[in-house]
């Protein structure tokens, strides 16, 4: 059988707006240059789609795991005003900001709030001995080291890496926490750093000039934090 | 140019911008479940952290109790005054502090004070704690309103008998031992004689110097 485009062998007299259908028009030049302005775009595009799908503000900012226990921040450490180390109390002595015990919880709702659904599992917790299975929020690799105490005491306070805890229903993570994020303070601290005795005062605010008050610690304390890599990675 | 290649051309670019929205949504809203790790590296090594499940001891966790029998480094409790406010063998409350008072220690003993009494006892610790104020809101009939510490009857008791209110809890009141080192409990209990003392003080105890201050 003989192929369709043998059409051609037909040759000339059939007009001239039947060859011309067989003629690339004059716009199909541009072809090659808007090839190129699309590649490049293309590329670009997917550039900053991969880097916003897999960039920590979206990946890490905005987890807030469900808890077993819908323990409010917001209540507790906003309305009722509780410094956020009577829970967290190992927090100004040992890199870990533990979360309490079962018996802390005890405190108040061994007589408060006892017949209430939602803290069943801390009442099964006391009675079986067995932990509530928190859920962790704010975990960093095993491989970058963190201590808490060193930062509290340095005057780092809880609301610069973990944000407005006390107006969170849910815990929510609000900072990367990624390692440039770190750099960033440990570059230039001063404006992160406050009398120790104001670190867990979410409202706190500098009379004059956070950077300069900062600086003013940062020497009075020795305050000066490396950028090596064995300070995190060791 | 036909027209209907510069027609797709600009669905196509009003198209892509739809992915670019909504990565920026998700990147603004709050999301229930840890990332997804494409690359895993080393973020989450086999060893056992604090707090964390380990299934190779019975009761599941990584953190273990003291061994009965066994005391830490710097935990003997040797000095009876100090580790349990009181004197000898019996259970007399010491009246003494066992310990320096010094402006540092009952410093310290008003930032401990506002940390884990002030939620029920009040800043000046006559008992109006936002936490009282909230378990009465609530009417909780199990509630018992927490101590004035600033009545003489309180303020009459020894330190010793304070430091082991604190230690060990009294009636409705845990202990918060646990939670409070020694050396804190004894800090608060100073703080806790400076808000008697202020409480109960008169014009005559302001030194005559600063009288006017007030008046």
């Amino acid at each position: 059988m003989a192929p369709d485009h043998d059409d051609l062998s037909r040759g000339p007299g059939h007009g001239a707006t039947e060859t011309d259908k067989f003629v690339f028009p004059k716009w199909t030049n541009r072809l090659r240059e808007a090839s190129a302005v699309l590649a490049v775009g293309g590329l670009l595009y997917a550039v900053v789609l991969v880097t916003g799908v897999f960039s920590p503000q979206n990946t890490a900012v905005g987890y807030a795991p469900e808890q077993p226990v819908p323990y409010s921040h917001a209540l507790h450490a906003g309305k009722m005003g509780i410094d956020c180390r009577y829970c967290h109390n190992t927090v100004e002595t040992t890199a870990k900001a533990n979360i309490p015990p079962t018996a802390t919880c005890l405190n108040c709702h061994a007589t408060v709030r006892t017949q209430s659904e939602l803290l069943e599992p801390v009442r099964r917790s006391a009675e079986t001995g067995e932990p509530i299975k928190w859920v962790r929020v704010h975990d960093l690799p095993d491989y970058a080291y963190f201590n808490h105490a060193g930062h509290i005491q340095s005057g780092v306070a809880c609301v610069s890496c973990h944000g407005r805890v006390d107006r969170m229903e849910v815990v929510e993570q609000v900072q990367p926490l990624t390692m440039g994020w770190c750099l960033e303070c440990h570059r230039d601290p001063a404006p992160h750093i406050r009398p120790v005795e104001f670190v867990t005062d979410m409202e706190w605010r500098p009379e004059g000039d956070a950077r300069e008050l900062g600086a003013r610690l940062m020497q009075e304390k020795g305050i000066a934090p490396s950028t090596d890599c064995t300070t995190c990675h060791r | 140019m036909p027209r209907w290649i510069l027609y797709l051309l600009l669905v196509v670019t009003a198209l892509t911008l739809i992915p670019i929205g909504l990565i920026y949504r998700s990147s603004r809203s709050a999301k229930d479940r840890p990332r997804v790790q494409v690359v895993y590296d080393m973020d989450q090594q086999s060893y056992y952290k604090p707090q964390s499940e380990n299934p190779f001891f019975a009761d599941g966790q990584s953190m273990r109790q003291h061994p009965a029998g066994t005391v830490a480094r710097g935990r003997l409790q040797g000095d009876e005054a100090f580790w349990h406010g009181t004197a000898g063998a019996d259970t007399v409350f010491v009246e003494a502090f066992p310990l320096e008072l010094t402006r540092e220690l009952v410093l310290r003993g008003r930032d401990r004070y506002a940390i884990h009494c002030a939620p029920c006892h009040g800043p000046a610790g006559n008992g109006d704690g936002l936490v009282h104020r909230r378990a009465q809101a609530l009417a909780e009939g199990t509630w018992t309103p927490p101590t004035d510490l600033t009545t003489a009857a309180i303020a009459e008791r020894p330190v010793g008998h304070v430091y082991n209110t604190i230690a060990n809890g009294i009636r409705s009141m845990p202990a918060y031992g646990p939670q409070i080192e020694p050396l804190d409990r004894w800090a608060i209990a100073a703080w806790v004689r400076v808000l008697q003392t202020a409480r109960n003080a008169t014009i005559d105890d302001v030194p005559a110097d600063v009288r006017a201050t007030l008046e």
